[in-house]
């Protein structure tokens, strides 16, 4: 299992999109920050599927559906 | 309009691939399996929740008076989590000091290369 890979969200990606949110054309955003960005989504990501598949299991479903990432939504909301 | 409404559903589907991959491989993990729909949620989420990011970071940056934002700001974001910041502060450190690194082999370099240049002008003069 040490051959698996860790995927994660391109830099332009990112930075496009924190390009396209920002309100003032002025700002912008230092390479390491979109790095970082990078990192803080990808936890975001794993932190919902984690917590979706706990739900599933709870609820013993066969398949993690929508039903259960909602369930665990609006904490993981509060929690970022 | 719409050459910014193409590149939003761009933006959308790479969102939307990344998280794809990160859940199969914990699916994987955790020997479950994720509903399309599942995906496509998280994927939503994670979309409308890097732009609130963004917001935060702009007033972050906006308060400091500043026009760049810069890893200080992302720190701040992820303030609301103890972990999550542990997590982020040691990342930047990693950065930081890769970048210092990166910064002291270029200076060696350039040192290098004027100590050769300065042994070599001699050698030009003579001829």
């Amino acid at each position: 299992m040490a051959e698996q890979v860790e995927f994660e969200f391109k830099k332009e990606t990112i930075g496009k999109l924190l390009a396209k949110s920002f309100k003032d054309n002025k700002t912008k955003v230092s390479g390491d920050a979109v790095i970082l960005m990078c990192e803080i989504l990808k936890v975001f990501v794993e932190e919902a599927s984690r917590r979706a598949v706990k739900q599933a299991t709870t609820e013993d479903g066969e398949q993690v559906d929508v039903e259960h990432f909602e369930k665990i939504l609006p904490q993981l909301l509060l929690d970022f | 309009m719409d050459d910014t409404l193409a590149q939003t559903q761009r933006l959308k589907a790479a969102i939307h691939f990344t998280t794809g991959q990160i859940c199969q491989t914990i699916a994987a993990d955790c020997g479950r399996e994720f509903s399309r729909q599942a995906i496509a949620a998280i994927a939503e989420t994670t979309f409308r929740q890097c732009d609130t990011f963004a917001k935060d970071l702009e007033a972050f940056a906006r308060h400091a008076k500043r026009n760049t934002i810069n890893v200080d700001d992302v720190k701040l974001v992820s303030r609301r989590s103890t972990a999550l910041s542990t997590y982020i502060q040691q990342k930047s450190e990693e950065l930081a000091s890769a970048h210092q690194e990166q910064k002291e082999k270029r200076r060696k370099n350039t040192v290098k290369r004027k100590h050769q240049d300065t042994e070599g002008d001699p050698e030009q003069n003579e001829d």
